[in-house]
């Protein structure tokens, strides 16, 4: 569980090239970590492609946190 | 999917002189790959300058062929507007060159996609000359109707 959540946040740092320790569980994508809708469709692609599951476009817009991420990832990880 | 001739691409792409630049689409399956074809010739405005003495295509512009070719995804034979009602925007490039392109040279441009949202896409697109792969990347570009 922990392990997903770091790899995670390794995935979202290098896509918005912050340092991970910026990337705290609750720093929100848009407000906090100056993200903008398409570096999110990059995370979901990112996520699909490293745990080799397919998340629905509709999940997009709950990609708002580290945590939130982790859990719609959790959903589709056996 | 028949190759597509230029007078079909114009249909489909806004871009012209001199920023068109694809010349032909030899592969298409919509949502699943596009092949495209631009010849380059010393006839190119840019060469005048890029550079007087030694022409090479700036990277830039082998860029912009890419993402015209990658607009193609989105192209139905059946429905000719397919993809002209849509705007496409650039969000995010990362992309390799690996050897120059010069006058003479045709490049074949491959994209297939990564991930594709009604609104977005992620693609993968590889470019080469001859035998030689001159630039290869990804690509991530939002769509609005």
């Amino acid at each position: 569980m922990q392990d997903i959540e770091n790899e995670i946040r390794n995935i979202i740092a290098e896509i918005v090239e912050k340092d991970p320790s910026q990337i705290t569980p609750e720093a929100k994508f848009f407000e906090d970590l100056g993200m903008d809708s398409m570096m999110a469709l990059e995370i979901l692609a990112a996520i699909e492609k490293k745990y080799k599951i397919s998340i629905p476009e509709e999940k997009l817009m709950q990609l708002t946190s580290l945590k939130d991420t982790v859990a719609v990832a959790n959903q589709y990880l056996k | 999917m028949n190759p597509l001739n230029i007078e079909e691409i114009q249909k489909a792409l806004p871009q012209r002189y001199p920023i068109l630049m694809i010349d032909r689409v030899v592969e298409l399956e919509r949502n699943k790959k596009v092949v495209a074809i631009k010849n380059v010739t010393i006839n190119e405005s840019y060469f005048g300058g890029h550079f007087p003495e030694e022409p090479v295509m700036p990277g830039v512009l082998i860029i912009e062929a890419m993402a015209q070719a990658s607009i193609m995804l989105f192209y139905s034979a059946e429905k000719e507007n397919s993809v002209k009602e849509q705007s496409y925007y650039l969000g995010s490039v990362k992309v390799r060159f690996l050897n120059p392109v010069f006058p003479g040279d045709q490049l074949k441009i491959t994209v297939t996609p990564v991930k594709v949202i009604s609104s977005a896409a992620i693609v993968n697109a590889v470019a080469e000359a001859g035998n030689k792969e001159v630039a290869k990347g990804e690509l991530t570009f939002s769509v609005k109707g």
